[in-house]
């Protein structure tokens, strides 16, 4: 038995496997869950799994847990191998796809990483960097500017609004501009989730393949999904639990010798 | 002794044999342990917050430091440079402008290093004794760098500690050469080191000087400086406009290629950290090194001064889990 568990900025996520197979998957807020399971024993991370009411007993007795995520580097989670966000994502991407040759596109709370796998092994990777305008946080604001739920958002790909503000948060001005104008919601979310493309594609555009699997939270945005498609003319992949792809790859993968 | 500041390495030989104090104002703005604050106060002075870290650090680090005369590398660094040297000369800093010559024209390498001299009123006679004083220094770093990669005897730090240091020999030739040897015989006693990942760091220096040992604490060590290696004239000439026409780093990304390229193979690097400072030109250089140098390239960014980030060491976690895989692809191809 083996726990997976992906410590997002946005999402703590949970895996639970038997006999390499998915028994549970659950998340948790972030901050929620370290304010209410979280504690710090001398330096190590220590998180209530028993209170947390994820796991049972037994199942936390028996089970090996591999941990990545944000917090994985701030603190090392007591009791837990640590594994390299890029490497479990990779480990996830593979189980849930059974594909072997792709390039990963991961879009999480704060991180986008775009990884080159070929044969089933990690070839190269690239992450963004001292920016996090092409995130799911991004997403989650300008939903709440334009006053419409995530899954409204995520539903417009036609006919995108042009927006092109360099920063997240002056993008919230520029989106209050193009309201002004009277555009519909339909456009302004499909102009949202087309900033998110444009953004990403340098990235893609690094490491061509034929097939791109979209991992991470923002793969639930269908429209974007869409938008990726049409620009790159690649088939794209979308796994069954793409926001539980971290945790599903920890859940699969093998500790090593320099874990903690 | 008077102090003369300077913003990138220069024709060091001229300064000594001026019987001036060489500060590399970077060195004293990396060191200095308020680096951070350093950074702020020009910003406070108001350098944008999308400028180059290391222009911002310099900048406050002359101010701080009182220094009232700068040599600025106007050509064969960045633009930057020329409008912090227009900040400076306002404020009442005495700049001296020197070029790299694009080309690296020998004349005008030459032309360049003698109109330093005529400021600094000394012949090439002086010069070239000040060279060979400073060159008999630069042979006991070239060990230490022999050392790190040929001996595993040194660190990746030490490696680009002792190679940074020799653009102004921290200051004191004299003393800085103790410090050197006293290394040496350390060094010499010591057990090789045996990580399984060897690593060439190219780029200017990192303003996070603390990517060595956390690379080592993963089983990494970086075994060519490249920047560090340059400043330390790594070419063994005794002729002066050769050295500087030699030199990679003030000329264009082609002239540096064909130093990283042997030198990675020689020193059987396994992948390639390539660090770009935020805002800096050399950041767009790196779509020419991801086409010509055959390895693995992890681009890490740096802004500010101070400890690595959680960010940073996420990627360099990745990477070195990355080239361990494939280590152990090939072993297990081979086996």
């Amino acid at each position: 038995m083996r726990i997976g568990i992906d410590l997002g900025s946005r999402k703590a996520k949970f895996a639970l496997f038997r006999d390499n197979k998915i028994v549970r998957l659950a998340d948790y807020d972030t901050i929620t869950f370290y304010k209410r399971f979280g504690s710090l024993d001398g330096d190590d991370l220590s998180l209530d799994l028993h209170g947390s009411g994820l796991f049972g007993s037994e199942e936390l007795s028996l089970a090996e847990v591999m941990v990545t995520g944000y917090g994985r580097n701030t603190l090392s989670l007591k009791g837990a191998h640590i594994v390299s966000e890029v490497r479990a994502h990779v480990a996830g991407a593979i189980f849930q796809t059974g594909l072997k040759n792709f390039t990963m596109l991961d879009m999480g709370g704060q991180d986008t990483k775009v990884a080159l796998v070929k044969e089933g092994r990690l070839e190269d990777f690239v992450m963004n960097d001292k920016c996090a305008a092409s995130s799911g946080r991004y997403l989650e604001n300008m939903a709440a500017v334009l006053e419409v739920g995530l899954e409204e958002l995520s539903s417009h790909w036609e006919e995108p609004v042009k927006l092109d503000a360099t920063c997240g948060i002056f993008g919230e001005s520029e989106l209050i501009g193009q309201i002004l104008r009277g555009h519909s919601t339909a456009a302004l979310c499909a102009g949202v989730n087309q900033t998110l493309v444009k953004r990403v594609l340098p990235m893609l555009r690094r490491f061509p393949s034929k097939t791109i699997v979209l991992v991470g939270g923002v793969a639930l945005n269908g429209a974007l999904a869409r938008l990726l498609e049409l620009e790159t003319g690649l088939p794209l992949v979308v796994p069954d639990h793409p926001q539980h792809n971290g945790a599903i790859g920890c859940a699969t993968l093998k500790s090593r010798d320099r874990d903690k | 002794m008077h102090r003369v500041g300077f913003t990138t390495t220069i024709p060091l030989e001229v300064l000594i044999a001026a019987g001036r104090q060489p500060v590399d104002l970077n060195n004293i703005f990396i060191t200095g342990g308020s680096s951070c604050r350093l950074v702020e106060e020009a910003e406070l002075a108001g350098f944008p917050r999308n400028v180059c870290g290391w222009i911002k650090g310099i900048y406050a680090a002359i101010r701080e430091s009182g220094l009232s005369e700068v040599v600025a590398v106007t050509e064969g660094d960045c633009s930057y440079t020329k409008a912090l040297m227009e900040v400076l000369s306002l404020e009442g800093i005495r700049i001296v402008p020197f070029a790299y010559p694009h080309d690296r024209d020998a004349g005008s390498v030459r032309f360049e290093i003698e109109k330093l001299m005529r400021h600094f009123d000394v012949g090439w006679e002086e010069v070239n004794r000040a060279k060979e004083r400073l060159d008999g220094i630069r042979r006991k770093i070239r060990e230490i760098d022999r050392l790190t990669w040929q001996e595993n005897l040194a660190t990746g730090w030490e490696n680009h500690y002792f190679q940074v240091s020799a653009t102004d020999m921290n200051g004191d030739p004299d003393c800085f050469e103790a410090e050197v040897d006293r290394f040496l015989k350390d060094a010499a006693g010591r057990n090789p080191f045996q990580e399984r990942i060897r690593l060439a760091y190219i780029g200017v220096p990192p303003i996070f000087p603390d990517i060595y040992s956390f690379l080592e604490t993963l089983g990494a060590r970086v075994v060519f400086n490249e920047t560090q290696r340059q400043f330390a004239m790594p070419y063994d000439t005794s002729d002066m406009v050769e050295q500087y026409r030699s030199y990679t780093y003030p000329y264009d990304i082609f002239h540096r290629l064909a130093d990283i390229i042997p030198e990675t193979g020689r020193r059987k690097a396994d992948a390639v950290i390539h660090y770009v400072q935020s805002f800096c030109f050399r950041q767009i250089e790196d779509m020419i090194i991801r086409k010509k140098l055959p390895l693995p390239i992890l681009t890490l960014e740096g802004d500010k001064p101070g400890p690595l980030d959680e960010r940073t060491k996420i990627r360099l976690e990745g990477f070195v889990e990355m080239l361990e895989d494939r280590d152990q692809r090939e072993e297990s191809s081979i086996q």
